[in-house]
């Protein structure tokens, strides 16, 4: 089994605070990883570490393979890791085609080419669209993102994560502030993007989670103190202790 | 439908303007003023690269206009001489261009390492840096005074050897147009699409691929070629070039042309461009107050119409689209807002150029020409006059603007009835 996804005492401290304590994780090929923790656990900024947004202050993490840390966000992203943000992090002054055809063209080699025509290119314009049809805005193509609605934009942030077709999906909090039918919806797009691909997720909707997941790694005050499948991690002792059970407080 | 070919007939008809200018405006003034246009709709075009399409504001682009200027200059002065082996006058542009663009490589390396703030302060840094040069670094730059040359050098194919403005002029609209071509043919480039996401949101655009650094460093680098080949254009018109081309100064002017033509519409710059070269040779020679004029002019632009000239074109085209009678329907309030901003700015203007005239004059004669008419700027009279016509005009423009929005409004909700419907 191929590991898509390795980090090995990854550590961050932002001065003298802490906040990810030396995980290991491992992530592998076409698996479907929920992260969950209760607030200021560390989930973002561990994605934050994994993209390449910050620097890590110790430990190794490795990309099928390749080791990646500490490397540039656009390097990362060409070695086929794209992330979404929790966030919505679009261009709003562009229209829905436009936003995702930039996330297509580095994926299709057209780089900083400054002598082709963008809409002459065939693959370009080909991959748009298929990206367009597959998160369902290929009625609203001429929109500035900018005015979509909130679930249009959602869904076009997971439009131009995956446009480049990485090889791992990375999604912060892809349903937060969505209502019950629109999280139906998102968890279909995500199923359905995230075919034959690697998913690493971090969500707070325990239903989503528990939906999707092949496994789960909860996350508590910068450490991971469980990974495993879902029906293990719903009968583990310390989670209900740290995460599920202040819940029910 | 491809968007270069599309706008094939607005290059063609843009071509055949060119063309028959000289024959309309036969003076010799209106010929330089066509030149000037020419060179300036060139550097606007390449300002907007930066700031309208990538999102970096400079205070120093006038360094690769200037430099590749003094560079032209030279290597022309130097041809004459026969130091250097012959290169074709009319491929000049080329040469200015590879000079900015060199310029621009290495002093874009440094500057869009960072954006935003960073960025501008960088700029005028180097603006400042270069401008100081001038006075410094004499055997280059010949201080003031500047460096002048002769065009005419080499062979004259076709007769063409420059010796009359009208081939210059042909020269730098021939120029002029190809560059607009070029730098509209950019904006639709994968470099001109990612530029305008770093613009918009430089952080994401790190996650799907791109360094932001180098879609900068390229924008700035290509902005540099243009700008420098405008400057080659400049040195060719006037056959001088003085520290001025390179000065903080002049960067302001390309600054006020982008913007006041509109930095969101590829055609904004070159709406400012004429607008203020038309107005700077004007009125310059009219009044002396012309750069409190130009400031207020850019004052009004940024606070009230953000998208320049351009902006206020544009924002009439939805409804154009729909029915050109609604259009028509806004033309009396507008004719009537327009006329009486007019009378309120005639006062204003009275008053300015008094005010000017009293504190710039140290001559016992205290009446000065306004208008075409004499007055007294020590009588209490015109004072009176202009403070009146102020009053009159401002009352008016409270009753006519009121009318305008009104017909505005009713005109964006007809549309909106109709999209409905």
């Amino acid at each position: 089994m191929t590991t898509a996804l390795q980090l090995k005492d990854v550590a961050k401290s932002f001065g003298n605070t802490q906040i990810i304590r030396d995980v290991d994780l491992d992530i592998a090929h076409g698996e479907l990883h929920a992260m969950i923790g209760p607030n200021g656990a560390g989930k973002s900024t561990l994605f934050n570490l994994i993209s390449g947004k910050y620097h890590v202050s110790g430990g190794t993490i490795s990309f099928y393979d390749s080791e990646i840390t500490n490397k540039e966000p656009y390097e990362i992203s060409r070695m086929g890791l794209g992330r979404s943000f929790q966030v919505t992090n679009i261009f709003p002054r562009m229209s829905v085609y436009e936003n995702l055809r930039c996330g297509v063209l580095w994926s299709t080699g057209h780089r900083y080419s400054f002598w082709h025509l963008v809409n002459r290119q065939r693959d370009v314009n080909e991959r748009t669209e298929e990206v367009l049809e597959m998160i369902g805005l290929t009625g609203r193509r001429d929109v500035p993102a900018g005015m979509l609605s909130y679930s249009d934009q959602r869904a076009l942030e997971i439009g131009i994560t995956i446009a480049g077709d990485p090889k791992m999906i990375m999604l912060d909090e892809p349903t937060a502030g969505m209502s019950h039918s629109e999280t139906e919806q998102a968890v279909a797009l995500i199923r359905k993007v995230s075919k034959g691909k690697t998913l690493v997720m971090v969500e707070h909707d325990m239903g989503v989670v528990f939906d999707l997941a092949d496994k789960i790694s909860v996350l508590v005050y910068g450490e991971i103190i469980a990974s495993d499948a879902p029906q293990n991690i719903r009968n583990n002792a310390a989670v209900q202790e740290a995460y599920l059970g202040t819940e029910q407080h | 439908m491809n968007g270069m070919t599309k706008n094939s007939p607005i290059w063609i008809a843009a071509a055949v303007l060119f063309a028959i200018l000289p024959f309309i405006f036969q003076s010799g003034f209106a010929l330089n003023i066509l030149s000037q246009m020419g060179v300036f709709i060139i550097f606007a075009l390449a300002y907007n690269m930066l700031l309208g399409q990538g999102g970096m504001l400079s205070f120093g682009h006038a360094i690769y206009f200037g430099l590749a200027g003094y560079f032209t200059a030279h290597f022309i002065t130097l041809m004459g001489e026969e130091a250097l082996p012959y290169f074709p006058i009319s491929l000049i542009p080329l040469f200015g261009g590879l000079a900015g663009l060199i310029c621009g490589i290495v002093v874009g390396y440094v500057s869009t390492r960072r954006a935003g703030t960073t960025f501008a302060m960088i700029s005028l840094g180097f603006g400042e840096l270069v401008t100081a040069s001038t006075l410094i670094l004499i055997a280059f730059f010949n201080g003031e005074e500047g460096i002048q040359t002769d065009r005419w050098v080499g062979p004259e194919p076709f007769g063409i050897n420059y010796g009359s403005d009208i081939q210059v002029y042909y020269l730098i609209a021939i120029w002029c147009l190809l560059c607009m071509i070029a730098m509209f043919f950019l904006t639709k480039t994968p470099f001109g699409r990612m530029s305008n996401a770093v613009r918009d949101n430089a952080e994401r655009v790190q996650f799907i691929g791109y360094n932001t650094q180098r879609v900068r460093w390229l924008a700035f680098a290509l902005s540099s070629f243009f700008a420098g080949a405008a400057g080659s254009l400049h040195v060719m018109n006037y056959e001088h070039v003085g520290f001025e081309t390179v000065s903080v100064a002049q960067s302001g002017l390309v600054l006020f042309m982008a913007y006041i033509g509109g930095v969101g519409h590829f055609i904004g710059p070159v709406l400012g461009a004429i607008l203020i070269t038309i107005l700077n040779s004007t009125l310059s020679d009219l009044t002396e107050a012309w750069f409190l004029y130009l400031g207020l002019i850019f004052v009004v632009i940024v606070l009230f119409s953000p998208g320049g000239l351009a902006g206020i074109v544009m924002m009439h085209e939805p409804i154009w689209k729909t029915s050109p009678r609604l259009l028509a329907s806004l033309v009396v309030p507008y004719i009537y807002g327009i006329a009486t901003t007019l009378v309120a700015l005639c006062g204003l203007i009275g008053m300015i150029e008094m005010l000017y005239y009293r504190s710039t004059t140290f001559s016992a004669d205290t009446s000065t020409s306004i208008y075409g008419v004499t007055v007294d700027t020590a009588s209490v009279v015109p004072w009176l006059v202009f403070i009146v016509v102020t009053g009159v005009g401002v009352y008016l423009c409270r009753m006519s603007y009121p009318g305008m929005a009104h017909s505005w409004n009713a005109v964006i909700n007809d549309i909106k009835q109709r999209m409905v419907s």
